[in-house]
């Protein structure tokens, strides 16, 4: 008895108003999620009517429109070019940015203050800015509504560097030096050795990753302007615009469903995402 | 030439001088120790060795072979770290067998190697087990293992000790001790710890100040020292320096006045060509002993003081006495000794005492006086 109120703590004002506060946040965040939820698995226009409901009430409704994203437009190859696009980025990044962080980290080499500092530099340019040199040099390689166009400019992440580099730094010296005296090459070291123990900061490297690329809206509106290159983000935003014809419930599903890799990957492995941003903060 | 030769070697880091005109031979099979107080340079003497450290001036040579610029996975030298260095992520078996794994032997060779090490170690049984699931000395043993499978010319140590607790220390020394006469190969170990280094070491370097001070058997070292930092270092507990004046030396010996503040004797020491001023008296504690009230002898010294400390050992007690000068000395002596805040008689056995220049040198005669 004694223990549970010692943990729970008297009940003051501020507990109340943190209390408060909190749920508020939680219901304005929850909220339009859960919305999604009940307009998809709904029959159509019922919880928007004058007499609205905040739950589902039907779910062969909600399949039924699945169905027709799925068959009757461009989703699911907006699906496959979004999951290969992310897939390839998150391979991309990790090797180059672990490749990147492995010397900046547990090598000494002229410049490389400078160079990380000029890479950190880039961690605070907006991609708005450098968006239009991209897409021109991009498109000079003749690299528009391709798979390459769509992967590449995104490969060298300023941000995955500087995670990894908090990481890699916590890596002994010692270990890499008895590498070095068994005989482990440059590459050996980096491949048995530093990536090894860097696995769960690769793997929330990743999880990031897999989010950003998700989401990211501008690039691919910009380089992919045949709709076979169009990402979920894309179609989804098609089915956004005012004059898509489509009613509400249909754009619910449409949102609905690209929402919910991201929203899977992060209640697997929300875990191991605040355990590696936490990591990265306070071993450095 | 002897099996390593390090000749004129120094070490710079950027305007630091680590290390200064080192000069050492080491011959094949001894078991030697480099130790000295916290950056005195012995690791970074050790890592040279190995070659994770460039050479700034000088050579260093293993079997008449330069090695300054070969690879330190060439070099035939296998070593084990303070922290020991495994690899979290791998098993025993997959630790210890790196080194091979990576010169891309057959796993046959592999197993037949790793088996070899494993059992001199006692490590049969935990071949699985991962590092975190291994104790303080068992981590040290796959680190030992480890050196030991890639049949290396040369064995470096650096501290590999300093992480386990007092019993375990004496113990895996001991261990080491056995490793080096069967394997009978050249071992070259860091450490701080002088009784460490006094027990394990077949030639013990002393070094400070990124100097080599001494070199030698360690019982050579401890009798009879260079100068007032091997003579300090060496030894627990470590020797008495008694400040005096020498004021004069003939036939007899050489005289001094102002012994721990006032007492004067004739040190036996004959041909000391130094002129009249400060010098040091040092003698060690096993040379000390209480003696009785009006008690005296021709060729010991004795002295007054306030015992300050007594350390009970059981078999023996150390006694710490001030003498006027405030100095401290430290004696052995039997049980009950001494009693904290008397005063005690301890007489100075002259001839066993050794003599150091204000600089610190020790001044060495021709001999002692003849008695």
């Amino acid at each position: 008895m004694s223990r549970t109120t010692a943990l729970r703590g008297p009940v003051t004002v501020w507990t109340v108003l943190k209390w408060t506060l909190a749920i508020a946040i939680a219901i304005v965040a929850v909220f339009p999620i859960w919305w999604m939820f009940n307009v998809v698995f709904s029959q159509p226009g019922e919880p928007v009517s004058l007499n609205p409901r905040l739950w589902p009430t039907s779910l062969s409704a909600g399949i039924d429109k699945i169905r027709m994203i799925f068959t009757e437009t461009g989703y699911l190859g907006a699906y496959f070019i979004s999951i290969t696009y992310a897939l390839l980025t998150i391979v991309g990044v990790l090797l180059i940015a672990s490749l990147a962080a492995f010397e900046f980290s547990l090598f000494k080499f002229p410049g490389r203050r400078i160079m990380f500092g000029i890479v950190m530099l880039a961690l605070m340019v907006p991609t708005a800015v450098t968006i239009i040199p991209t897409y021109l040099l991009t498109s000079r390689l003749g690299w528009l509504n391709t798979m390459q166009g769509l992967v590449v400019p995104g490969l060298a992440s300023a941000f995955g560097l500087f995670m990894l580099v908090q990481f890699m730094r916590a890596v002994p010296k010692e270990m890499i030096e008895a590498a070095r005296l068994d005989g482990a090459g440059h590459f050996q070291i980096y491949w048995h050795v530093a990536l090894p123990l860097c696995s769960n900061a690769m793997i929330t490297l990743a999880i990031l990753t897999f989010i950003q690329t998700w989401g990211n809206y501008m690039w691919p509106l910009i380089i992919g302007t045949r709709t076979e290159m169009y990402t979920v983000g894309q179609v989804v935003g098609m089915f956004n615009s005012p004059l898509s014809h489509h009613t509400v419930d249909t754009v619910m599903t449409a949102n609905l469903l690209a929402a919910i890799p991201p929203l899977l990957f992060f209640l697997i492995f929300q875990r191991k995402i605040v355990e590696g941003i936490a990591m990265s903060g306070t071993k450095g | 030439m002897a099996f390593i030769d390090i000749s004129a070697v120094s070490k710079i880091f950027g305007n630091t001088r680590i290390l200064e005109n080192i000069n050492l031979d080491i011959e094949h099979g001894q078991f030697v120790v480099f130790v000295g107080p916290s950056g005195c340079g012995k690791s970074t003497l050790l890592r040279m060795i190995s070659g994770l450290e460039d050479v700034s001036a000088g050579t260093i040579s293993i079997e008449n072979e330069v090695v300054n610029d070969v690879e330190p996975a060439l070099r035939g030298v296998a070593m084990v770290f303070q922290s020991y260095a495994l690899y979290p992520h791998m098993t025993t078996f997959q630790n210890v067998s790196f080194g091979l794994r990576m010169a891309h032997k057959t796993a046959e060779f592999i197993a037949a190697r790793v088996q070899q090490a494993t059992g001199i170690l006692q490590l049969d049984k935990l071949l699985e087990r991962k590092p975190g699931q291994l104790s303080g000395g068992q981590k040290q043993r796959v680190a030992i293992g480890r050196a030991i499978v890639r049949e290396p010319r040369v064995f470096l140590f650096d501290e590999p000790l300093s992480n386990l607790d007092a019993e375990l220390r004496v113990q895996m020394r001991a261990e080491l001790m056995d490793l080096h006469r069967r394997l009978g190969t050249t071992m070259i170990y860091v450490t701080h710890d002088q009784v460490e280094a006094m027990t394990l070491a077949d030639k013990m370097v002393v070094m400070s100040g990124g100097r080599i001070q001494q070199a030698g058997a360690p019982l050579v070292l401890y009798d009879d020292p260079d100068n007032q930092f091997v003579a300090g270092f060496v030894g627990s507990p470590k020797m008495n320096f008694l400040p005096a004046t020498l004021v004069g030396a003939d036939a007899t010996g050489v005289r001094l006045t102002g012994i721990g503040g006032g007492g004067n004797a004739v040190l036996p020491i004959v041909g000391i060509t130094v002129a009249a001023g400060p010098v040091t008296i040092g003698i060690r504690p096993e040379h000390l002993r209480l003696v009785t009230e009006g008690a005296t002898s021709p060729e010991c010294l004795v002295l007054e003081g306030r015992v300050a400390i007594v350390e009970e050992l059981g078999a023996e007690s150390f006694v710490h006495l001030d003498l006027p000068d405030s100095t401290r000395v430290t004696l052995r002596a039997g049980r009950d000794a001494g009693r904290i805040g008397h005063t005690a008689r301890v007489a100075l056995d002259l001839e066993r005492a050794l003599l150091f220049a204000a600089d610190g040198l020790r001044l060495r005669g021709r001999g002692l006086v003849q008695q």
